[in-house]
């Protein structure tokens, strides 16, 4: 499924391990404090509980929403936006 | 996601346990990209690259293959675990059934199911050619009476009859790459299979998608519990990966098929390849890095994203490799639990 995450984490150190956290599991960061990718339900449970240790659950805020494939395919992008087959891991082969 | 690691100079290691590629792009300025070792499938490197221990780490915690591969897109090595993928059981019913009469079912399997895609597809291009009928009907009959010979051979161990097989099998794909040629438009006609180096695009096109194959049905065999170097009718010579060699011979459609459609479909021209004279004088055609993007998206594709009808479940090409993989190590290894 396709997974955002979004968070505000007032600690410096928590908000950076956040963010090293949602890459590692394989999402794309598509704001600062905005990832998007594609997530196994196992793996979206287990990214869950490593934030969960992260934060603070009395001050800090972490929403992980699915969404579905079509309606990634109703998002409309405007301006520098992420690259909507990379997210939906339909990208098969990159070049360097 | 496969990463193709092709320009000259590109290093892959690792930040933040991600695999992190530098490279300088088309302004010469140096960029950074990272992707997560659980989105990352393979990592092919041609020469002229470099990749750190940690990366080497990462990718055999996750499972990630490390392919090199030459600039003709020959696999030279790869790094994987050193566990087998099953048990030794495989491999030793692979041995005895590589001196035995199973080995030689199964080498008949696998020509015939070749010759069949073979003239499958040389059927199906008759469809849209009606001004060919007559020269397709012709090689099909001939195909067709080579895939006979091949099914009434008979032998104890493949090695009686592994020149018969060989000389039936070459005649049988000459004539099949005969007819590729003769339907293709003129410009891209090519006269017979050449390698190393390939005289014509579509050969330089074909070289580089077999190789590409060539690491994936290692792959495959790898992770059912096969020796890849242990084969049925190919040479035990060293280091010759004679299994990979034997196996790949139903799935060479796959790289035939999407090859053969870049070129009907016209997206090939002069951009993507390159000609050069190699060291004995010969002249060569080899890809450029346009060449090998676009066949490898377009064969990544066909191979990862297109699903097939296959025994009653739609699967990936890829994923049918592996199934079929899977499917005969079980059968050796229940082959002699029978006696």
């Amino acid at each position: 499924m396709l997974v955002w995450v979004l968070y505000d984490i007032e600690k410096d150190r928590s908000r950076t391990k956040a963010a090293k956290v949602c890459k590692q599991a394989g999402l794309y960061r598509v704001q600062f404090s905005c990832f998007l990718g594609t997530l196994t339900s196992n793996e979206k449970d287990t990214l869950r509980l490593k934030l969960e240790d992260l934060i603070d659950v009395d001050r800090d805020k972490v929403y992980i929403f699915p969404m579905s494939k079509d309606e990634l395919r109703q998002t409309d992008l405007l301006g520098q936006a992420f690259d909507k087959n990379l997210v939906s891991d339909e990208v098969r082969a990159l070049f360097f | 996601m496969h990463l193709h690691i092709n320009s000259y100079g590109t290093y892959v290691h690792v930040k933040e346990e991600l695999f992190d590629i530098r490279f300088k792009n088309s302004e010469g300025v140096v960029e950074h990209k990272q992707y997560a070792a659980a989105k990352v499938t393979g990592i092919v490197l041609a020469t002229g690259c470099a990749l750190s221990t940690d990366a080497v780490r990462l990718a055999m915690r996750n499972n990630v293959d490390i392919l090199f591969v030459e600039q003709s897109g020959d696999p030279i090595g790869r790094v994987w675990h050193s566990k087998l993928g099953s048990t030794t059981r495989i491999r030793k019913e692979q041995l005895v059934a590589s001196l035995g009469p199973s080995g030689v079912m199964w080498v008949k399997k696998w020509l015939l199911t070749k010759i069949d895609n073979q003239l499958a597809f040389v059927k199906g291009l008759k469809k849209h050619r009606p001004q060919h009928a007559h020269f397709l009907d012709d090689k099909v009959t001939r195909m067709e009476a080579l895939g006979m010979s091949i099914g009434t051979l008979d032998a104890g161990c493949v090695a009686d009859i592994a020149d018969t097989l060989r000389g039936l099998e070459g005649t049988a794909g000459r004539l099949y790459f005969e007819t590729l040629s003769y339907v293709l438009p003129a410009e891209y006609r090519f006269s017979g299979r050449s390698s190393r180096p390939a005289g014509d695009a579509f050969n330089a096109m074909l070289n580089y998608a077999y190789g590409m194959l060539y690491g994936q049905v290692e792959k495959c065999l790898i992770v059912a519990g096969i020796d890849p170097y242990v084969g049925f009718m190919h040479r035990d010579d060293y280091n010759q990966l004679s299994m990979v060699y034997d196996f790949i011979e139903p799935y060479r459609i796959f790289a035939d098929e999407t090859v053969f459609r870049l070129f009907t479909a016209k997206k090939i021209n002069k951009a993507h390849v390159e000609e050069f004279v190699n060291r004995q004088g010969g002249i060569g055609v080899s890809l450029n890095k346009e060449g090998k993007l676009l066949l490898v998206t377009a064969f990544n594709t066909f191979m990862d994203a297109d699903p097939v009808r296959y025994n009653g479940r739609n699967l990936t090409r890829n994923h049918c490799i592996q199934l079929d993989a899977h499917q005969f190590a079980q059968k050796l290894k229940s082959e002699r639990a029978k006696e």
